[in-house]
């Protein structure tokens, strides 16, 4: 079954959220301080089932050994927060292949 | 016929729904067939302000928009940018669609104004609007019909 970021969110309880209600600047600032390796990403890509939103380059954080992913996540009316969730080595392969290139 | 993609944000500023109506309006005169991509909240907002339809006639979630959203899917891409978020929205769907965008950017304090202007002008090429605005959508209005004018030539 295709992973659903926003189905996940809602029905488990097994991610963290880094930081909330924040600006996009300050997002990107904790993934890149949190996370052991960066992806960078363009604008609009799809990953685990939603497009990112945010100014590109947008930080991913990825950890292998966890098996976690850093990524920042925006609502219209609540700002953008940064959530970390285990995810499938398929899924992180699918990440690293949409390596930002300018 | 030409198509245009309206996008709004978070409701909370007053003058987002009278611009949005106002800005609907200019462009169908145009000749645009426009589509409001908006929130419940502010979709809401314009059902209350546009009963039967008269100016909005094509509206969409902005989730399932953004989801099925392709490059050169609209002519012409006009965002309201008056939060952070909607600043990343802006930039969001500009990269995706690559088309031809207008940024109406209003906030009531100067500095967050700037900041929002800084962030766009740093990631898109997009035509800015930009206005110390909240309640009275004058200042946004007059700016946008100057950049409307030169859409007319």
């Amino acid at each position: 079954m295709t992973f659903c970021l926003d189905t996940y969110l809602q029905e488990s309880e097994n991610y963290d959220i880094l930081i909330t209600r924040a600006g996009f600047k300050d997002c990107k600032k904790v993934i890149e301080d949190h996370a052991q390796e960066i992806i960078h990403i363009n604008a609009g890509e799809k990953i685990l089932g939603v497009r990112v939103i945010g100014i590109p380059p947008i930080p991913i954080g990825i950890d292998d050994k966890r098996g976690t992913v850093t990524l920042p996540y925006t609502k219209p009316c609540y700002g953008t927060s940064v959530v970390e969730l285990p995810v499938d080595k398929e899924e992180i392969d699918k990440i690293k292949a949409l390596r930002y290139q300018k | 016929m030409k198509k245009a993609l309206i996008l709004l944000g978070c409701p909370e500023a007053p003058s987002q729904t009278p611009m949005a109506v106002y800005s609907v309006y200019k462009l169908t005169s145009l000749g645009y067939d426009v589509t409001v991509a908006s929130t419940p909240s502010a979709l809401k907002l314009l059902e209350v302000s546009d009963p039967e339809n008269f100016y909005v006639k094509n509206k969409i979630d902005i989730e399932s928009c953004l989801e099925n959203l392709e490059e050169k899917s609209f002519d012409l891409f006009v965002g309201f940018v008056h939060k952070d978020a909607a600043v990343s929205y802006f930039v969001t769907f500009y990269h995706i669609l690559n088309t031809k965008s207008i940024a109406l950017v209003f906030e009531k304090d100067s500095e967050l104004l700037e900041s929002y202007v800084e962030s766009l002008k740093e990631s898109t090429d997009a035509t800015l609007v930009s206005a110390r605005a909240y309640h009275n959508p004058t200042p946004l209005k007059v700016k946008f019909d100057r950049v409307i004018k030169k859409l007319e030539m």
